[in-house]
């Protein structure tokens, strides 16, 4: 008896170890698969690229792709996939072995106004949203791989450790995919890491204004997932609402995978005029089921100001008129259809047609900005990336054509770029306005010297207000 | 272990020999104190809250108690630990989800979300739970009856299911969270707590129903009395000629149905998630180890713990690390396991 009780006792210990380790590394989910058949189908276009490659007098041009296929962001691989290779489309001449599918990959990318190939390396990276992830694939990328450009990765946390990274290989050039913390740019300082679309402090331009002078609220509370992302996003909030004298009486950070918000919601103050959401993903919907449920009200509208979450079409697809009116930041608006806009989206429409329905996705966009980027840095040096850091002051200076205008970068190699503020409607997200020439200081109120984005900051300062704040009126 | 017969030897034998009391148990009865005693400050500061966090930490327990029942009855019975216990409650959560998909046929381009009626909340509720109790019984005849007694062997081969359940679960379902229409859906006002969700009432309404229908079952049902006899000596009921086989079966069957239920519910309260498996299979390992395995009892209390942990931790630590609720758990299952080896409600067996 006594042996099989110690026999319990080591194996029930041994399973919980194990369980606690399932479940912290999948933490949402896998599916690795997807990469392994990725790089398996475009295998031949590889070959291809190799052979022609040889020909090339100067180094060779090896460009990489990391971003996530597994993990909370793992369903948005192919929308990051195809716009990187939107963009070698249509800029690097690249031809899509398959339009129904951007796995498959692109053959014959030449670097713009010359003869000379961008070989495509197609063992992707692939991480899960966790930066040691992340870094191990950039390092195989560019230590194994011999990328000498790197487009990505998608989240805040991995951004942060690739900008980290990239400056110890001065060598390679790296531009961001999708990731949205602040410190990447700002703090970080990489000199050859660069990120051709805005922050997440950037997408909430002219939400705090909005709130205080249209929405008429003094007082209010944030609620975001326990992570960089929505620090950044939450600080470009506070930043703007506090600089015209609003209050931001609390900050609440639930662990990103909480699932019963219903304490939090309990917790949320009843004397104040409203709160900023971003609670990310599978969250989101389950926060806003919960706080509707308890509070009895249909609809959010006026009482809640989202992220870059809410006004996701996925997202509202979920949560149908309980979201109606809920007025939100966004980098791209869904309901444009001036020139910039019909380009991007035809650009997209004839490289891969089932993406078109995605051209509002960030994680789509982000990687087209980016990788555009590096093809027409590429045009601008003929090809010629021996000298990295010509190479790296010519992508400096582009500018890039987008569906929202020309967008540049700034000092810190930091996208300035307008930014939208949306309703969520029944026709999904309305443009309410946009705001122009958004920096990612904010108009001052962020620089190298102040503290990063977190829990507690930016502290909840009155004055300064961002230049577009006065126009933002009833 | 200490043996002894009588209340006191009892007592004693939970609370170890007084010589054994030592420094780290001390420790934490010392953090547990100052625990209970923060909590009642800040619940005379603001009742209402309190009674409300409370409400919250007591149907999230029901939930975790409807799940971790039925992995008890199986643990405990048959010494299996079913790790793909997790994947039953998400599977239960998304049949039901496609189920009432199907019946409501909502129109994909309205902007109105379907709301279901008594019927289509649930027809799809009880074809999941059998649907889960079939696939129960089918896992245990396919894949742990030939290997009984190789508890490691069967724990590896119901993680490797699970694994298999979650990816394929993420491949056909997507990774955004669903929910499940119910026919109601508002909140009512209570004494004290103020307005309080009704799906939550009648998720801890359904908890205790199932708590006694179960203690019902196994009190007074000849089924019962031999899951209660194979908990205590297995090998002694074989030997008196019962069938222990159809027992397993039978078993296998309710705690997987207690799973579904508890995803159908699970999803029409929180959400349908295709990570909800890793997290109620790992909540349910902690209730049974705390409450101790085969007991009923014990799981309803390793529950409401459970629940009551979660809430009070999310509303009452310092904002800054209320992240590091969830450590306050295994703190509990640390101070367990140190007084109580065997679990609160479980015995050497």
């Amino acid at each position: 008896m006594n042996i099989r009780n110690k026999r319990w006792g080591w194996l029930s210990a041994t399973l919980l170890i194990i369980i606690i380790g399932i479940v912290a590394a999948a933490c949402g989910g896998s599916d690795s698969s997807s990469a392994d058949t990725a790089a398996a189908d475009t295998a031949a276009a590889d070959t291809a690229a190799v052979e022609t490659a040889a020909a090339a007098p100067e180094k060779k041009i090896v460009m990489g792709f990391l971003s996530n296929c597994e993990g909370p962001f793992g369903p948005f691989w192919d929308a990051t996939l195809a716009g990187y290779y939107t963009a070698l489309v249509q800029f690097a001449g690249a031809t899509p072995v398959d339009p129904a599918d951007p796995k498959a990959g692109v053959t014959g990318a030449m670097v713009p106004g010359t003869e000379i190939p961008i070989e495509i390396n197609t063992d992707y990276g692939c991480s899960d949203d966790k930066a040691d992830k992340a870094l191990s694939e950039a390092k195989r990328l560019v230590e194994q791989e011999g990328v000498n450009i790197l487009i990505g990765p998608l989240s805040g946390d991995e951004g942060i450790a690739v900008a980290n990274y990239a400056k110890t290989q001065p060598d390679v050039t790296f531009l961001n995919g999708i990731s949205g913390a602040q410190d990447t740019t700002l703090k970080v300082q990489a000199p050859n890491f660069f990120r051709f679309f805005t922050d997440g402090a950037q997408w909430t331009a002219g939400l705090g204004a909005y709130a205080y002078n249209v929405l008429g609220w003094r007082t209010a509370v944030t609620i975001g997932d326990d992570y960089s992302f929505p620090y950044t996003q939450t600080a470009g909030f506070v930043s703007e609402f506090c600089s015209l004298g609003g209050k931001v009486t609390d900050r609440i950070w639930p662990a990103l995978g909480e699932t019963d918000y219903s304490s939090y919601i309990a917790k949320l103050p009843n004397d104040v005029d409203g709160f900023f959401l971003d609670v990310g993903g599978t969250g989101t919907v389950q926060f806003v089921n919960q706080y509707t449920e308890v509070n009895g009200n249909d609809s959010l509208q006026g009482k809640v100001m989202g992220g870059a979450f809410i006004s996701n079409p996925a997202i509202i697809k979920e949560l149908g008129s309980k979201v109606e009116g809920v007025v939100a930041g966004s980098a791209l608006p869904s309901d444009a259809t001036d020139a910039n806009w019909t380009t991007y989206v035809d650009a997209i429409t004839a490289a891969f047609p089932d993406q078109a329905g995605n051209a509002a996705n960030i994680f789509l966009a982000g990687y087209y900005n980016n990788t555009q980027a590096a093809i027409l840095g590429l045009g601008a040096v003929g090809g010629n990336i021996d000298d990295a850091a010509a190479f790296q002051s010519a992508i400096a200076g582009v500018e890039i054509s987008t569906g929202v205008g020309p967008v540049t970068v700034d000092g810190n190699r930091n996208a300035v770029g307008a930014n939208y503020v949306v309703q969520v409607s029944d026709k999904g997200a309305t443009t309410l306005f946009t705001v122009p020439d958004v920096d990612q200081s904010f108009g001052g109120a962020f620089s190298a010297d102040t503290p990063n984005p977190d829990r507690d900051n930016p502290k909840c300062v009155a004055g300064n207000p961002p230049p577009w704040a006065a126009s933002i009126t009833k | 272990m200490a043996s002894g017969s009588g209340l006191t030897a009892e007592v004693a034998s939970a609370l170890g020999p007084r010589a054994r009391l030592s420094g780290g148990t001390l420790f934490l009865l010392i953090i547990l104190l100052l625990a209970i005693v923060g909590i009642g400050i800040q619940a005379a500061a603001d009742a209402t809250l309190f009674a409300q966090i409370t409400l919250n930490g007591l149907s999230l327990a029901g939930l975790y108690f409807i799940v971790a029942s039925g992995f008890t009855l199986i643990f405990g019975l048959m010494r299996v630990v079913n790790m793909a216990h997790g994947s039953f409650y998400m599977l239960g959560g998304i049949i039901a989800y496609l189920v009432q998909e199907r019946m409501l046929n909502p129109d994909p381009t309205s902007f109105d979300l379907p709301q279901a009626t008594l019927t289509s909340f649930l027809i799809p509720l009880i074809v999941s739970m059998f649907s889960i109790a079939l696939l129960g019984v089918l896992i245990q005849q396919v894949f742990l009856r030939w290997n009984q007694g190789q508890e490691l062997r069967q724990a590896l081969i119901t993680i490797a299911l699970s694994i298999i359940i979650a990816d394929q679960a993420v491949a056909r379902f997507g990774g955004i969270a669903k929910e499940i229409s119910v026919p109601v859906r508002k909140s009512i006002q209570l004494p004290i707590v103020g307005m309080y969700g009704t799906t939550r009432l009648v998720l801890l309404l359904v908890a205790i129903v199932v708590g006694v229908a179960l203690v019902l079952i196994i009190s007074r049902t000849r089924f019962g009395m031999i899951v209660r006899a194979g908990v205590d000596d297995r090998q002694m009921v074989t030997a008196l000629g019962v069938n222990i086989q159809k027992v397993f079966v039978g078993a296998f069957f309710l705690g997987a149905l207690l799973a579904g239920l508890a995803g159908v519910l699970g999803g029409a309260v929180n959400s349908v998630n295709k990570s909800d498996d890793g997290k109620f299979l790992l909540i349910s390992l902690v209730i049974v180890i705390v409450g101790g395995m085969g007991s009923l009892t014990g799981a309803a209390v390793g529950a409401v713990l459970l629940g009551l942990i979660d809430s009070y931790s999310d509303v009452y630590l310092p904002d800054a690390i209320t992240n590091y609720g969830v450590l306050l758990t295994f703190f509990l299952l640390v101070f367990v396991l140190a007084v109580r080896p065997y679990g609160l409600f479980g015995r050497p067996g």
